[in-house]
């Protein structure tokens, strides 16, 4: 764990979850597992207060236990899911792109609680969509149902590991923690419930008391004496299906720009094909026919087969290797090299970050060492056409930025430089993990610049909020339009333009996180698609 | 090297015009301080992506984290006391659902305080059932003074005035929240040298079946 990815742990804990959380949360980052009493004896933090913080992590699968011979519980951290968290805007963006609003609501409900059951996600979700919608209109149980079960189906949503039920019986001495159990065959099964009586009940409920908060009180009531169907069995977004959902999306969308629209329809729809079969860490798809993708190509596409054949011997021939042919049987067999796709993709972000930050004639050079392998200086200096002296410095800048290495491979025994050569590599494993280490500190420094911003301008925030606020509850109350535009003007022009300003910086901060975070992904997928590789 | 050495310059042991000085050439200075914070950059950055996603993942994420905020799994730090109490603190107060985490997923060592502090400032309820448990203590107690004096074990005595504080401490806590950070560290010192007796009576008195007994049932009643 570096320095900078701490740093953004700590951040991103203390956004979500509070200072205390974030306390407890970095310290367990830090030192690894442990017990309960450590923890609250090395932070100096209250008993009460740590159990708290666990709890809440643990809930966010965060933080796991684990079971100690002596009957000791110990804690850890799982510092690569606390840094997920950048991603859940686009997890959610994602799910409603392929489900709509209702998928939407219940990947966001997830995440905002880490687990839950399924009926809770259902009843919330309807709830929530009925609230937006017209009145006398409501959301159908059933039908939030519905989507829950389309998302289980496609891998989206999982269940957490079970507490199994065994443990009641034994009445011995009871472990200090439950072990949970992960039943690999119910992952995605959801279980059966007759949601749709309690959805109609619960409308006609809603439509007789319309936001009374009497009315809400009673509801609760109600609902808790309700027996859970699906007690004990949570669900929680499973965030690997989704980054093999925009690994996907990413490799369709280079196949697109780099041949064309048909190709990445042909690309999208092997994929696709493969989705479920093959696990989402594989180097390659299944192999699959061109006869089978053929049959699986979109309705509305009309391309002959011939012309498929085409587009399929165009890509396997490409000298990106995303696409490769593994047999000659059935027409052609095809498979999707992931592992080459993702490195080609990290590689083309490694030469666009040198372009962008040392100008195109150093991105020359770094390509041509990449594609040489090895390279002497003087080398570099006539391959790339450019004076010697101008390359010497580029070639020393990036050498000194980490972007390309330099071998030494002496002579003799002694590593004497005259009698020594010196080579200039690109690696792009380690080029893409300094970058990754970039990413992380560019990400925390633009979270702490926001949170800057914010803080120098609360007061004005907080009086712009309570403006509002007034105007809101003058205008349901029926005010006339001249005691709106008199308390509007409690903000001075001035304020509001400085307002403005705050709001666009913020927006922007917020907008860079998101696209850093493109960049993460990326580069976090070829690195462990290159570490599991044998 | 020699050449580099005869026209007096400090001595290297590579050519130095293969790093692209020409001869003669003065050598920049020695940097003695770290690079600035802010450095000037020759490229500019490119600008941002923009359309109706980024749009909608901006608007999600400032969402997420005002919601956040709201949820019951945002612990927030007790506020210092002010000299002035500001009326518009009021208006600004979140209220939050109360959130009971489901304890058969969690640790046994999770649970206990954590509802008892839940329970704690409501009203009516701790003082009852602190009561009860006092009660329970002291007949506990009783009965465990009994039995020892039956066995007549010199040195089971410490304990159990120290249990016994324990126990106090116990029922005090429901009452007086405020206090707890006191008592916190008093509690944390008791339950670990509880802990330790318990490794001990394990350790001289294997088959003793009663102190065993009666520490669990200790435990219990504080639950």
């Amino acid at each position: 764990m570096t320095q900078a990815e701490i740093k953004l742990c700590s951040l991103l804990l203390q956004e979500h979850f509070g200072e205390i959380v974030e306390k407890i949360g970095v310290h367990l980052i830090r030192t690894g597992s442990q017990p309960l009493r450590v923890i609250a004896h090395d932070t100096g933090t209250s008993l009460d207060q740590v159990k708290k913080s666990l709890c809440v992590l643990i809930q966010h699968n965060l933080v796991t236990y684990q079971v100690h011979k002596r009957g000791m519980v110990e804690y850890e951290a799982q510092c690569s899911q606390v840094l997920r968290m950048l991603r859940y805007p686009r997890y959610i963006y994602t799910s409603k792109t392929l489900y709509n609003d209702t998928g939407e609501l219940i990947v966001e409900e997830l995440l905002l609680n880490g687990k839950m059951t399924m009926s809770a996600v259902v009843k919330k979700v309807a709830d929530r969509l009925t609230e937006t919608m017209e009145d006398g209109k409501t959301m159908d149980y059933a039908e939030v149902a519905n989507t829950f079960v389309r998302l289980a189906d496609t891998h989206f949503v999982q269940r957490c590991p079970l507490v199994p039920a065994t443990e009641k019986s034994d009445t011995g001495s009871p472990p200090p923690a439950p072990i949970l159990v992960i039943n690999e065959k119910d992952m995605y099964l959801v279980p059966t419930l007759n949601l749709i009586g309690k959805g109609k009940r619960r409308r006609s409920f809603e439509e007789e008391a319309a936001g009374e908060p009497k009315a809400k009180r009673l509801k609760h009531t109600t609902d808790n004496k309700e027996p859970i169907p699906d007690d004990g069995i949570y669900w929680q977004a499973n965030l690997d299906r989704f980054h093999q959902h925009f690994r996907d999306q990413t490799i369709v969308s280079a196949v697109a720009n780099r041949m064309d629209q048909t190709s990445s329809e042909i690309v999208r729809t092997m994929l696709r094909m493969s989705e479920i079969t093959t696990p989402s860490s594989a180097p390659f798809t299944q192999p699959l026919s061109s006869n089978e993708i053929f049959r699986s190509l979109p309705v509305g596409y009309n391309i002959s087969k011939q012309v498929l054949d085409q587009y399929l011997t165009l890509l396997a021939d490409d000298p990106l290797e995303f696409v490769g042919k593994s047999g000659d049987s059935g027409g052609g067999m095809y498979v999707i090299n992931l592992h080459k796709a993702l490195a080609s993709l990290a590689t083309a972000t490694l030469e666009s970050v040198v372009q962008e930050r040392f100008g195109s004639r150093c991105a020359r050079i770094f390509r041509l060492v990449l594609q040489k392998k090895h390279l002497e200086q003087k080398q570099v200096e006539d391959f790339a056409m450019i004076p010697a002296k101008e390359a010497k410095d580029m070639l020393y800048k990036m050498l000194s930025e980490n972007f390309i290495l330099l071998q030494e491979i002496p002579k003799t025994p002694d590593h004497a430089p005259s009698r020594t050569f010196y080579l200039y590599t690109v690696n792009i494993l380690s080029a893409a993990r300094m970058l990754l280490h970039r990413c992380y500190k560019s990400i925390a420094n633009l979270i702490e610049r926001r949170q800057f911003e914010t803080k120098e301008n609360k007061r004005l925030l907080e009086k712009s909020q309570r403006v509002e606020a007034i105007i809101a509850s003058m205008q349901a109350t029926g005010a006339e339009e001249e005691q709106l535009q008199e308390i509007e003007e409690m903000i001075t022009a001035p304020e509001r333009q400085q307002l403005e300003t705050l709001k666009r910086n913020v927006n922007k901060l917020d907008a860079s996180e998101i696209q850093v975070d493109e960049t993460i992904f990326l580069l976090e997928s070829y690195i462990e698609s290159t570490m599991k590789r044998p | 090297m020699a050449g580099n050495k005869g026209r007096g310059r400090a001595a290297y042991t590579f050519n130095i015009e293969a790093v692209g000085f020409t001869r003669g050439e003065k050598l920049p200075d020695v940097v003695l301080k770290p690079p600035p914070v802010f450095p000037d950059t020759d490229y500019k950055p490119v600008p941002l992506k923009t359309g109706e996603g980024e749009d909608y993942m901006l608007a999600l994420k400032q969402e997420l984290r005002e919601t956040m905020k709201r949820m019951p799994y945002y612990i927030e730090t007790p506020e210092e006391k002010q000299d002035i109490e500001r009326y518009s603190k009021n208006y600004m107060k979140i209220y939050k659902e109360e959130w009971v985490p489901d304890w058969r997923r969690l640790p046994r060592e999770m649970m206990p305080r954590t509802k008892c502090r839940k329970a704690g400032p409501k009203s009516k309820k701790p003082t009852d059932a602190t009561k009860v448990a006092s009660l329970v203590n002291s007949a506990d107690v009783l009965k465990k003074i009994e039995e020892l004096e039956k066995k007549g074990d010199g040195e089971k005595s410490d304990e159990e005035t120290e249990e016994k504080e324990g126990s106090k401490e116990k029922s005090k806590e429901g009452d007086e929240e405020e206090e707890d950070d006191a008592a916190e560290q008093e509690e944390y010192d008791e339950e670990e040298q509880e802990e330790e007796n318990d490794y001990i009576n394990s350790y001289f008195e294997d088959g003793d079946d009663f102190v065993a007994d009666s520490d669990d049932n200790m435990d219990e009643a504080t639950y």
